[in-house]
């Protein structure tokens, strides 16, 4: 026992730095997969507070680039009705639209199966191999893990964590999640990000005769039930034979500026749960 | 000042300037056509200025706290803690290496490029940082496929981590004021 107690002395700074190792090596691989635990992450509180004192410093001095993708995104949308006022929306539309406008500070628009709620983005980062934005919105305000986050122009990605007032999300700028996504013509594949840059997506393997050229859109597609369909990921810059197997890659610059991000839209999909009880009912059996 | 409070104080500082101010500087080296992208990390600062005589368990609880605080703003779980202790736990070995006299005999001194020369302090921050710099961006990718932008981030973030720490050091060291 004795001697015991003297390797232990002699030894008392080894086994403390081995024991920090390996409780910081439990975390790492508690956040590896999408489904770890969140005990360290930015969502929560103390970071929260400090992030949003700090976005409210900073807030003033981008209020003139967010005017711009406001603008730009009010652009986008009456085109958008423009389009509809060609068409009998009262007998084309498979679901019944209803737009409620309420005045709390959470502006809430149905629109068929999604709730559309603002979140402002607190912290941002583009440099990591995960990359997660903080928004000041969480579970107090109707946000809950796993629903999708876009942007005025684009597909930015889902949340991960959520504490009473924040959330992280996981942004698409990640080698954890792929993107299920889909051209004009309805070519499905995945774009992955080869984590170099926060500007460019790939999309590898793509057969060679498929004809594509540069500014084709990709649309995300609602398969996983992760993301919803039709989303705007990105438009194609260049493309690729790989020479090692002879197929096509594409390079895409993604729609949404991960380096400016203000405003972002969290989407709840009400019909997500009965979808998901639909879906396991063969299984049951 | 108290040695406890004036240290407590600086862990304060450098992590507000680290999460609050360099996390939004993401700079870059030529990232056409492939590069790095990163941000400085100025936070290990905080243990390589620990005074001399600080035994190496109270330096390892330091660089986990630091670590973990950091982890927490950036949503990196652990990788900065893994780093730091690693770096806190082989400060000792290094100081030993480089400092004439047995390290017990500096009291009330921190390692600084008064009391060390400009070559000692630099060859001492500049092993331990690189080391910090290493494990992060290899636990970060986890693999070798990008082996080449791996090495260039760690080399770009370690060459602008010690412009900052330089900076820093150059900054909030007081000067004896020369009364003629």
């Amino acid at each position: 026992m004795r001697n015991f107690i003297l390797i232990i002395r002699r030894f008392f700074n080894l086994i403390l730095f081995a024991g920090l190792e390996i409780i910081c090596f439990i975390l790492i691989a508690h956040s590896h997969t999408l489904q770890g635990d969140d005990i360290v992450s930015s969502a929560n509180t103390v970071s929260g507070i400090v992030y949003k004192k700090q976005s409210d410093l900073v807030y003033y001095m981008g209020l003139g680039r967010m005017n711009d993708s406001l603008i730009n995104e009010n652009m986008r949308l009456r085109k958008l009705i423009d389009q509809y006022r060609t068409v009998d929306t009262l007998k084309d539309l498979p679901v019944k639209r209803l737009v409620t406008n309420t005045d709390t500070a959470v502006h809430i628009v149905k629109y068929a199966d999604y709730i559309y709620r603002t979140a402002r983005v607190i912290n941002n980062s583009v440099e990591n191999v995960n990359n997660y934005i903080t928004i000041n919105r969480g579970s107090k305000d109707g946000i809950a893990r796993g629903m999708s986050v876009i942007s005025g122009t684009g597909l930015v990605g889902r949340v991960e964590y959520v504490t009473a007032h924040f959330a992280s999300v996981l942004s698409i700028l990640s080698n954890k999640q792929q993107v299920s996504a889909k051209l004009k013509d309805g070519t499905f594949k995945s774009t992955v990000w080869d984590y170099e840059r926060p500007d460019i997506f790939m999309m590898r393997d793509m057969p060679p005769e498929e004809k594509i050229k540069k500014g084709d859109s990709v649309f995300t597609t609602s398969f996983g039930n992760t993301f919803p369909p039709d989303v705007l990921i990105g438009t194609v810059i260049k493309t690729e034979i790989n020479k090692k197997n002879g197929k096509q890659q594409l390079y895409l610059r993604p729609a949404t500026n991960f380096r400016s991000l203000q405003y972002v839209y969290v989407l709840d999909n009400i019909m997500d749960v009965e979808k998901k009880q639909l879906e396991e009912q063969p299984a049951k059996k | 000042m108290n040695v406890y409070l004036k240290n407590l104080l600086r862990f304060c500082i450098i992590i507000a300037l680290q999460v609050l101010i360099l996390n939004n500087i993401t700079l870059h080296w030529f990232t056409e056509p492939a590069g790095a992208l990163f941000v400085p990390f100025i936070y290990p600062l905080f243990i390589l200025v620990m005074p001399f005589e600080t035994p190496v368990w109270a330096l390892l609880f330091s660089g986990f706290a630091a670590g973990i605080t950091v982890d927490i703003f950036m949503t990196t779980a652990g990788i900065h803690a893994c780093a730091t202790v690693l770096m806190a736990y082989l400060r000792t070995n290094v100081l030993n290496a480089l400092m004439p006299r047995n390290l017990s005999e500096y009291i009330n001194q921190q390692p600084s490029i008064k009391n060390m020369g400009w070559m000692p302090f630099l060859v001492y921050s500049g092993f331990l940082i690189l080391l910090h710099h290493i494990v992060y961006f290899m636990i970060e990718s986890w693999s070798f496929s990008g082996f080449g932008s791996l090495l260039l981030k760690i080399g770009a973030s370690f060459a602008t981590s010690m412009i900052f720490i330089i900076v820093y050091i150059l900054l909030f060291t007081r000067q004896t004021v020369s009364r003629a």
